[in-house]
């Protein structure tokens, strides 16, 4: 059920019984730029340590400890070229609890989105000092997943110099140290009062009682211009190459190829029975050929980003056997394109997508997570979609196959 | 069938012991799409001292087999089982612990077909030479994998330090000399002793009709001929049930930007009654969130003088005749890291009686956190330790932990936290 707030304020509520649990989703929105995803990531952990009325993060832990253990977090994402910070809330229902926890936890995110410790113009300073001191950390400690690493590295080589889609969500430690109490103040001003705002809610609710109490938040309404989450870049003449030697055991080969296909356009389910053919199920080519078949990885799949037109492939190698992996990966992908796949094969992507998505309508996440790209995007709600899955004929995977580009390859090699 | 109903969660688990021994459970979740279901068997990677089945003489086997075997149970003559699964458009998979190994799929259509297939393909080994030594292979590599992995590293890091001629020192996939000495024989005769339907339990969660869903599982285990069963006879002991072998600091440099630092506590109480294990670990937990969460003093103190960080984390594993816990964060200030928490645990007493005001929040918070796993199908049937909390499932588990007082909880702290059973493992950069 939706209802309009204010101006750029929306409220979806979806009620069920399928749940002991009711979760929230407050969603802001703006376009990614080359420097506000630091910016809002540090906003978001400062938001959610402390408030006016509960000043350390103990005293906000021992209110969230009070109301059942509710869990209020923020964070952020990216959806395409559009950067999102996120407050999720999941609590025990009304009905468990045997009081109006609802109504008490939509008290607490108003003072953590709407009384946040800003005085005479900045944020409380030793918060401010230990949050951007442990995102910095944070960050830093991500990097040391090597699986991650060489993802961020190819997504450099991926993306032009210039371009915000090389700025990871989450930001990075080099934008830091210009960041101040003072300076971010406006920034959490510009999210409160100009950004896309959703809000959505899921759970054992009343929807008319829950648009009554989302409210009384002090949303002012706003205008935002028209968001386009869809980004496409030109093709490079050369492939871009990299290889950086570390000492790991296990090298990781990575490649980035374009693919224009995007969320819900008319090549979107092709695009995603391909991608399951291709590396990213169980069923797929490098899976039973490259994983399998040849030893050669012990992992090696691959993913679609449908805001990014962009496909890239993982896999965790031998770092001698580099050459040999990638010749096989083009392999699998030339077989593709050549139709050389059969109906068996097919079917069972096709079923696997059908069962992940039916399954998907069991994890609250998930129902929120495709509510908000429909709402956002103002998307048409997506229906008889295993009918979708079931239409993509080999042919429509041949043609996708074919439109791909390989663009980067990163490899992270333990041998000198 | 049995059947239990646990009004305060409109939930009911139908139970049946069946004539070969199979303990079968089944949790019906009315508006769920999935089935999530579970065939394990208590055997893990510590059980490699054994006598196998209806022999005399004791055997010990290499690392890894329990998890090697698992690996092994999915591969036949002519076909892969997770194969079968992707026809039948299931997802599906299987993992071992130190103590279990757990067989699984997922599915939104074909129960019935699945549910075959689950049964005989984990009913019908099939081991030769050269599907061994192709797997010899496959999980050389995942080792290896691991070791690049500073957390991970970290973990069996200390685990070594607490039990330190004990098997659960050993990675549970074992090493790569050690699973270079597998032999279908090996898998064989483990597979015998452990694979038995009275040492093993389904659980099925979801999306399920009970009644038609336990006579599919019956049908199935008629049609099949079983051996006289068998309780299996582990042999494996503590090295020193006193703890007094514990190592208590050992340090590892990697190829990381942060410090990374664990202290372990390793509990030397044993316990006969399944429920009682139960009720201890979960005081421990409580006591543990009085002593370290995020609504303590401690906590504050330590983070705003950045000896601990988000990465911070804390965690209690009770295991079959063992248990510990662990404390961890990034942090550049090691040394003090581990101090404060071992001054905090050794004044527990103190700790709890100031926290006597935060105890009730702490516990709904601990019942928040439980009730919230039941909208999940998985946690469910993987939280289900069978015999070692003597079948209580997580509607038992949040009824005990009601239960729970403070009182329990200086009881615990005494009992829990001994001197020699304090460790501490460190994994260090390159450039310090």
């Amino acid at each position: 059920m939706h209802f309009n707030l204010a101006r750029g304020v929306d409220l979806d509520v979806l009620p069920t019984k399928q749940f002991k649990m009711n979760h929230v989703l407050i969603n802001f929105t703006t376009p990614q730029t080359r420097t506000n995803a630091t910016a809002r990531n540090l906003l978001a952990n400062l938001l959610e340590t402390s408030t006016h009325r509960y000043p350390t993060q103990t005293a906000l832990a021992r209110q969230l400890a009070k109301l059942y253990g509710a869990y209020v977090g923020m964070g952020v994402g990216r959806v395409g070229q559009l950067h999102t910070v996120r407050l999720r809330a999941t609590f025990v229902n009304d009905q468990i609890a045997d009081t109006n926890l609802f109504d008490q936890v939509v008290d607490l995110i108003n003072e953590i989105l709407f009384h946040p410790l800003i005085d005479q113009n900045e944020f409380d300073g030793p918060t401010f000092r230990i949050q951007a001191n442990n995102l910095k950390s944070s960050i830093m400690s991500l990097y040391d997943d090597k699986q991650f690493y060489a993802n961020r590295q190819l997504m450099k080589l991926y993306y032009p110099e210039d371009s915000a889609m090389r700025i990871p969500s989450f930001g990075q430690v080099s934008d830091l140290a210009g960041l101040t109490a003072q300076n971010l103040v406006p920034v959490y001003q510009q999210m409160i009062e100009n950004d896309k705002v959703n809000i959505l809610v899921l759970g054992d609710v009343d929807p008319e009682k829950i648009r009554a109490t989302f409210a009384q938040l002090p949303f002012d309404g706003r205008s935002v211009a028209p968001l386009v989450p869809y980004y496409r870049q030109s093709l490079y003449q050369d492939v871009q190459r990299a290889t950086e030697h570390q000492s790991v055991v296990q090298a990781k080969l990575n490649l980035g190829y374009r693919l224009p296909v995007y969320y819900h356009d008319r090549n979107y389910y092709a695009g995603l029975v391909f991608n399951g053919l291709f590396g990213g199920t169980p069923y797929s080519k490098l899976f039973t050929n490259v994983r399998e078949k040849a030893s050669l990885a012990y992992y090696a799949t691959s993913r679609l980003l449908p805001f990014s037109g962009f496909l890239g492939i993982q896999t965790g190698i031998r770092a001698q056997d580099a050459a040999k992996v990638e010749e096989l990966i083009g392999q699998q992908l030339a077989d593709l394109v050549a139709g050389k796949f059969s109906f068996q094969e097919l079917s069972e992507v096709q079923d696997s997508l059908i069962n992940q998505y039916r399954a998907s309508h069991d994890y609250a996440n998930n129902i929120l997570g495709r509510q908000l790209l429909t709402t956002l995007l103002d998307l048409p709600e997506d229906r008889d979609v295993a009918a979708k899955i079931n239409a993509v004929t080999a042919a429509d995977v041949q043609r996708v196959a074919a439109e791909l580009k390989l663009q980067a390859t990163y490899l992270l090699s333990g041998e000198k | 069938m049995d059947q239990y109903t646990y009004q305060e969660f409109n939930r009911t688990i139908y139970r049946q012991r069946l004539a070969n021994g199979l303990l079968v459970q089944l949790l019906p979740m009315p508006g769920f799409h999935k089935t999530y279901a579970t065939f394990s068997t208590d055997f893990g990677s510590i059980d490699n001292q054994f006598i196998p089945y209806h022999e005399e003489g004791a055997v010990t086997v290499p690392d890894g087999v329990a998890h090697f075997l698992e690996h092994k149970m999915f591969e036949k003559a002519d076909h892969d089982a997770f194969d079968l699964f992707g026809k039948l458009g299931a997802d599906s998979n299987a993992y071992t612990s130190f103590t279990q190994t757990s067989y699984l799929f997922s599915t939104t259509s074909h129960l019935r077909e699945n549910l075959d297939v689950l049964l005989d393909f984990v009913q019908d080994p099939y081991f030769t030479d050269k599907t061994v030594a192709k797997e010899q292979g496959i999980i050389g590599q995942e080792i290896q994998m691991y070791d690049d992995d500073a957390d991970w590293r970290l973990y069996l890091g200390l685990i070594g330090n607490l039990y330190p001629h004990d098997p659960m020192r050993i990675d549970i996939a074992g090493t790569v000399d050690s699973i270079s000495k597998i032999t279908p024989q090996i898998l064989m005769q483990s597979y015998r002793t452990f694979y038995q339907p009275s040492n093993m339990n389904l659980f099925l969660v979801g999306n399920l009709d009970p009644a038609e869903t336990m006579e599919w599982v019956i049908d199935n285990q008629n049609g099949k001929d079983f051996p006289t069963p068998e309780t299996p006879r582990r042999l494996t002991k503590l090295n020193d049930p006193t703890a007094h072998d514990v190592i208590p600091f050992r340090s590892l440099t990697m190829n990381i930007a942060r410090p990374k630092v664990m202290v372990g506590l390793r509990g030397i109480k044993q316990f006969e009654d399944g429920r009682e294990r139960l009720r201890y670990k979960l005081a421990v937990d409580l006591l543990l969130d009085v002593l370290f969460d995020d609504t303590s003093d401690n906590y504050l103190r330590l983070y705003n003088n950045e000896v601990l960080d988000d990465s911070f984390g804390y965690n209690f594993e009770m295991q079959r005749g063992f248990h510990f816990a662990y404390f961890s964060s990034n942090t550049d200030q090691m040394e003090r890291f581990a101090d404060e928490i071992v001054a905090i645990l050794e004044s527990a007493d103190k700790q709890i009686d100031a926290a006597r005001t935060r105890f009730a929040g702490i516990k709904n918070a601990e019942l928040g956190r439980l009730i919230g796993l039941l909208d999940s199908p998985e946690a469910i049937a993987n939280r289900y330790a069978d015999k070692l909390f003597d079948g209580a499932n997580l509607m038992d588990e949040i009824r005990l932990l009601k239960e729970i007082s403070i009182e329990d909880l200086y009881r615990v702290a005494k009992e829990f936290i001994t001197p020699q059973g304090i460790s501490v493992y460190q994994v260090v950069p390159h450039h310090q």
